[in-house]
């Protein structure tokens, strides 16, 4: 009956996808093809109302084996791709712009230019949620391929500009500048919606300071960093801060842009510029916010051999020392700490191992240790007579100085 | 650590997920995701380099193996398997059931309750079945009128029982109405454990069972830890596993890496008080504490990294609640993340106890009913993240109400399907200290936690079975990230790879993170049954079983050993095994891959087991591995079948010739009897009785006082033996009762005067009428004796010197025999009372026998069928098919 037949043809389809999903997962590219060839017979009487229908399937399956099979070309590639566009609607812009990554990941640029603009005039009836968002992006890449060609000719210009004049220049000029209307339009319209736009939202930036444009990248970067539609996205608020410090802004908003970005990431790499543009401050707050901000920094495992960060915090922590003053500063800091640091950072294996790999390392952490727990700390105690040992004079200093300066490590801890 | 200068473009969005869902076979396939510009320094020179979110290349590691090979000795001990589908399913419908899922399953529940009745006889039906016994007739013939009035005959029944079930599945079913009767008669009061309750226990049960044979999250995480001794680059290490029957014994194996894994010395072993479900382990400060979860403890054990040094027990914690997750710190020595499911989340600090985080028995982010939770560190060591199947938080152990962000959520944020949710977190610190991976059913995530939500990587994995296990391996600076995945009950496994970092070593800034090469394959252990040698069809049937077993844990290292790279995977199936397989690193890609690997996984060719042309050994070592493995595999299970079967039909085993070895020669008795056979053969009549009564009845022993209480049927034996049978019974039943037995008897004598002989074969079969008869033998009164009875047995204490016996004779055989048999003899020759009931286990395997000795005297008779009830019963429960326990 058909009933019979209908299962029947989907048991052998699914056997014969089994085996595709085999061979691939174990890099039988060959054998994969093959099975691929009878898989296209599925085609011919769809009946599933899956999620992922067949011809979704061959165009997945097909793209992957042509991208590792030995024996594929480009030029198979592209007629593959030009018949999976048309074998299905719905996922026309899906496979198209599949298609552009795969050219532009081949340096084949002019290609994909040519495939993106032929997409976009792309119209059938009414658009998806999903089309819409994939018709964004499409217009996206083709903004962005619009700015590579843009700074390509700003190049040659700048280039040109020193020893040449004339006409050749001013087509250049007058192309690069329908570039720069093309990017830009394009450009501007994704970043609007809520995503992570880095790539785009650089170039844009990138495009409106070429043109001396601040006002308006200013309020594109501060839109993407303090949107709070948009993912608490790093990068949007090192975008800013760059900026900012590009038109030679205040250390005020400069320090105002980085706290942010304290706030959201204690681990960025930015927060050595912080602290020491914090250390530099006359105001005692903000010196007292640098120490935090090393401080909360080297919580992070990430920072736990960061040499330039330990010595942040040991000129730091010695100023203070050496001072007298604000010693609650760091009483405040290592409270929090106290109960976890020394397992953390300074035990006595991790002294052996830092004395071996890093010896400035071991140097700074020494110092803070010093310091924060005392001379008789197994940190201390075990790199100051390493140094001792191999006569190196900073380590003999050192061992002067937590020394001299053991009684503030009573009053921390106290 | 850096911040990726440049992330791959996304949407975001917030809400729900809107993606219709399902698993996807071909999902993973075929995307780039998105593309960023490679190489921003070369922009000037040429055209901009792209680089795609997936699709990359990748590291090309090789099999080094067609299959997985066996690390240790098969663990020894039987291995009993969890319940299949087709134990608690209905009928046959397992295939499409599974698939439908779990409201599409119909659970067998009748036939598990009707295992608990056969298995449980005395739980279930004790002290009624003791009330009942005379009303129960469980003879072949018909009960006959005055006895009908209180006595069944449950032969009928159970053939009504029979029939139906012979109809099962015949839509026109027709209930016997005897058996409707029945039911409907007894169901109230028959049951020790009153019906209802059983049932309800046993259904939650069955729903139990069956939700974890859909999935199983106790073992989330996995059971199986690799801890390398000393520095990365050396050859030796440690597996930590569970083993034994139940699972409870924790084993720290030293092994050996050389072309294959070996183990070096025994492993250094703790039993343990439950079930091992997972073995977390983390190496801090040259030290691995090793964290060993089971549902109500979990511990923590502390390795020294040198090698040879034992392995210290240092804590143990006791929960109310089944604990769901413990995980070992990274950063701090001792501290670990335990979760239980009543959705509490400790931070466990072995010098300073327990602190308890959060106690939330509500999901997160929307409403599951999953009581899992799960709980890792992140890249700040007093920062844990906790997990439930909606999503992933982060919170502080210093102000845990007060500091948290999500990290992960089921939702539009991360793109995921409509009823996706996390299977597994597990933090990357050992490749990035601020990235995470979240596994669900569909896809696989990674996650930063400086960029929360929205995941940095996504990928749709396209297992058959959700992942439970995963496994990082760390890449040096320029080189991938490998990431296993490995789900239990398909015993997948994948091997992913990824990278964070530009591919030149200028030390450009941090790249986003980007998956290289396509997913790999590797062997399952299931997978290299058809490498094996052909087997016998049992052995095959029990190597399938025993390959087939769900996985329960997953490691893996990575080891240099000059020019060439390998990648050993660890694979811990329930059955306690440990499987291996090596993967070799291609450094240059060949100019023409061969299709060596195409051709030799077909199935039917096994290179396994052919001697390679480059091996000098002849058969490779996996083979010689295999081999071994067999062999123990199947010396251990005859071993493990010999113990369980029936005891065996030779006496020697049973006693020692000594014990065999009666009184020097015949006793009076013996030969007194021997004398009367051969005398009535010589006259070719037939001996319709013994006579012990006229015979001199043997000196007989004190009947032994039974410890701990009598036992009914021995004392009531011993009454009967010595005479005082009728006593013994009237103090045990009231009058009427005997009465109406003497009724009985009274007919039965004169059946039996019109009939001859009655055939002993229903005495074989049911103690009842055993009993009828018995006391129709004591109470008889003076013996009826044939017209062809030998005169001289009539004389009392005639000397047996008269006709010695025949040492050869055949005749003479069966009477010590006989005598042997009565636990009275037995006794004398001091055969202990638990002996005497293996021997009567022993002759029910003679019940069940075809011949008959044709003509016994009935006293013999029923002490030959004594134990035949109870010792069939046992036999037949342990013949039946291994049933899956229910928790009984």
């Amino acid at each position: 009956s058909s009933h019979e037949h209908k299962l029947n043809f989907k048991r052998s389809k699914e056997a014969c996808l089994s085996y595709i999903q085999d061979a691939m997962l174990q890099k039988q590219w060959k054998r994969a093809a093959e099975f691929l060839t009878f898989y296209v017979e599925s085609l011919e009487k769809d009946y599933s109302r899956e999620p992922i229908g067949p011809s979704e399937m061959i165009w997945r399956i097909g793209t992957e084996i042509l991208c590792h099979h030995s024996r594929s070309s480009t030029k198979e590639f592209n007629c593959f791709m030009e018949q999976m566009k048309t074998l299905g609607v719905k996922r026309y812009l899906k496979v198209c712009l599949e298609h552009v990554f795969h050219l532009l990941c081949n340096g084949q640029i002019d290609e994909a230019y040519q495939n993106l603009s032929l997409a976009e005039s792309w119209r059938f009836g009414e658009q998806t949620a999903l089309q819409d968002k994939e018709m964004k992006l499409i217009q996206a890449y083709r903004g962005l391929l619009d700015y590579y060609s843009w700074s390509k000719q700003k190049n040659i210009l700048l280039e040109h500009g020193k020893c040449l004049d004339g006409f050749a220049d001013l087509s250049v000029e007058q192309e690069m500048h329908s570039c720069f209307r093309k990017a830009a339009m394009n450009l501007k319209e994704i970043i609007k919606i809520p995503g992570v736009w880095d790539l785009f939202v650089k170039c844009y930036v990138d495009l409106l300071e070429f043109y001396g444009d601040h006002n308006e990248a200013c309020q594109v970067l501060n839109e993407y960093a303090y949107n709070s539609k948009f993912p608490a996205n790093p990068n949007a608020h090192v975008y800013l801060y760059q900026f900012l410090k590009r038109q030679g802004e205040s250390k005020k908003s400069l320090i105002s842009a980085l706290k942010i970005l304290h706030d959201i990431v204690p681990s960025h790499e930015l927060m050595i510029d912080f602290n020491t543009m914090l250390q530099k401050s006359k105001k005692r707050k903000k010196r007292r916010l640098g120490l935090e901000v090393i401080f909360a920094a080297l919580d992070y495992a990430g920072w736990k051999e960061n040499v330039k960060a330990w010595s942040c915090l040991a000129r730091q922590v010695k100023q203070i020392v050496i001072s007298g003053k604000h010693l609650d500063w760091i009483k405040q800091e290592w409270n929090s700490r106290k109960d976890w640091w020394p397992a953390f950072h300074f035990s006595r294996y991790l002294a052996k191992r830092n004395w071996q790999e890093n010896k400035s390392l071991s140097y700074e952490k020494a110092l803070v240790a010093g310091i924060l727990l005392g001379k008789d700390c197994k940190y201390f105690k075990y790199v100051s007579h390493q140094g001792c040992k191999a006569q190196v004079k900073r380590f003999r200093m050192l061992k002067k100085f937590v020394n001299r300066h053991n009684p503030v490590y009573l009053r921390i801890s106290g | 650590m850096e911040f990726p200068a440049v992330l791959f473009p996304s949407y975001f969005g917030a809400g729900p997920p809107r993606e219709e869902g399902g698993p996807a076979l071909a999902a993973g396939w075929g995307e780039h995701g998105q593309v960023l510009e490679g190489s921003p320094g070369r922009r000037q020179q040429a055209q901009p380099g792209f680089v795609p979110r997936r699709g990359g290349t990748g590291e090309t590691w090789n099999p080094a193996e067609v299959a997985a090979v066996p690390v240790l000795p098969p663990s020894a001990g039987r291995w009993i398997p969890s319940p299949a589908p087709q134990d608690i399913l209905y009928r046959n419908n397992v295939c499409w059931k599974l698939r439908a899922g779990r409201s599409g399953a119909t659970l067998d529940f009748a036939k598990q309750l009707g295992h608990f009745f056969e298995d449980h006889p005395e739980d279930a039906f004790g002290s009624m079945g003791r009330l009942l016994h005379k009303n129960f007739f469980l003879g072949n013939s018909k009960v006959k009128r005055p006895a009908r009035s209180s006595t069944i005959r449950m032969t009928a029944l159970m053939q009504d029982i029979d029939r139906l079930e012979a109809r099962r599945g015949c839509h026109q079913q027709h209930l016997a109405s005897r058996l409707r009767w029945f039911s409907h008669l007894c169901r109230d009061w028959l049951f020790e454990v009153p019906l209802g309750l059983l049932a309800d226990c046993l259904h939650e049960e069955l729903l139990l069972q069956w939700s974890d044979l859909l999935f199983d999250d106790s073992l989330t995480g996995g059971a199986l830890a690799w801890l390398p001794t000393g520095d990365t680059g050396s050859r030796t290490g440690r597996l930590v596993y569970p083993g034994g029957q139940a699972m409870n014994h924790l084993f720290f194996q030293d092994i050996v890496v050389e072309e294959l894994p070996r183990a070096r010395g025994s492993p250094a072993q703790f039993e343990l008080s439950g079930r091992i479900r997972q073995v977390a382990a983390a190496r801090v400060d040259g030290e691995d504490f090793v964290g060993v979860r089971s549902d109500y403890h979990c511990g923590v054990w502390k390795v020294p990294g040198r090698t040879g040094t034992a392995p210290a027990p240092l804590q143990v914690i006791h929960t109310d609640v089944p604990a769901s997750c413990l995980t070992v710190s990274p950063h701090l020595p001792g501290e670990l993340a335990v979760c239980t499911q009543s959705g509490t989340v400790y931070l466990w600090n072995v010098e300073t106890g327990l602190q308890q985080l959060r106690h939330e028995p509500q999901t997160m982010f929307f409403r599951d009913h999953s009581p899992w939770r799960w709980s890792d560190f992140t890249a700040h060591p007093r920062v844990l993240s906790c997990a439930d199947r909606t999503g992933l938080q982060c919170l502080d152990a210093r102000a845990p109400k007060k500091c948290h962000f999500d990290l992960f959520k089921v939702g539009e944020e991360a793109g995921c399907q409509q009823g996706e949710r996390v299977v597994l977190p597990m933090y990357l610190g050992r490749a990035h200290p601020s990235q995470y991976l979240v596994t669900t059913q569909f896809s696989m995530y990674i996650l930063d936690e400086r960029l929360p939500l929205v995941p940095v990587l996504k990928w749709a994995h396209m297992m058959k079975a959700p992942p439970l296990f995963a496994h990082l391996m760390p890449g040096d600076p320029g080189r991938t990230h490998k990431v296993l995945l490995g789900a239990s009950r398909t015993q997948e496994l994948l091997l992913l790879q990824y990278q964070g970092e530009r591919w030149s070593s200028r030390g450009g800034s941090q790249s986003a993170c980007q998956l290289a090469g396509a997913p790999q394959k590797l062997h399952s252990i299931a997978g290299c049954l058809q490498h094996l040698p052909t087997q016998l069809p049992h052995h095959h049937h029990q190597l399938q079983q025993r390959l087939g077993a769900p996985a329960a844990g997953l490691a893996a290292m990575l080891q240099e050993d000059g020019t060439c790279e390998t990648m050993l995977v660890f694979q811990l199936s329930e059955a306690g095994d440990v499987f291996c397989q090596r993967l070799t690193h291609e450094t240059a890609h060949p100019p023409a891959p061969t299709s060596r690997d195409e051709a030799t996984t077909a199935p039917g060719s096994s290179p396994l087991f052919e001697a390679p042309a480059s091996s000098p050994l002849g058969l490779g070592t996996a083979a010689l591995r295999y081999h071994r493995w067999l062999r123990a595999l199947f010396r251990g299970c005859r071993e493990a079948t010999q113990h369980s079967l029936p005891p065996s039909l030779s006496q020697r085993r049973l006693f020692t010739c000594k014990e065999l070895e009666g009184p020097t020669g015949p006793t009076a008795l013996q030969r007194q009897v021997r004398q009367w056979l051969r005398q009535v053969m010589q006259e070719g009549g037939h001996i319709q009785r013994w006579e012990p009564m006229a015979l001199q009845p043997p000196p007989l022993p004190q009947p032994p006082e039974p410890e701990g209480g009598p036992d009914l049927l021995s004392t009531r034996l011993t009454a009967a033996w010595s005479g005082d049978w009728e006593q013994w019974w009237e103090d045990r039943t009231s009058f009427s009762m005997a009465q109406r037995q003497r009724a009985l008897r009274e007919r039965r004598r004169r059946q039996k005067q019109t009939r001859g002989r009655r055939s002993l074969s229903a005495s074989f079969t049911s103690s009842l009428t055993y009993q009828s008869e018995l006391s129709e033998l004591s109470d008889a009164g003076p013996p009826v004796l044939s017209p062809g009875r030998p005169h001289i047995l009539s004389q009392e204490g005639s000397p047996p010197a008269s006709s010695p016996p025949l040492p050869g004779s055949p005749l003479a055989s069966p009477a010590p025999e006989e005598a042997l048999l009565s636990s009275q003899s037995l006794h004398c020759r001091g055969i202990p009372k638990e002996r005497r009931k293996t021997l009567r286990d022993y002759l029910s395997v003679w019940a069940e026998a075809p011949p008959e000795p044709p003509e016994l005297p009935g006293s013999q008779a029923s002490q030959l069928c004594i134990p035949s009830s109870q010792s069939q019963l046992s036999s037949a429960s342990q013949t039946r098919r291994k049933r899956p326990r229910m928790g009984f």
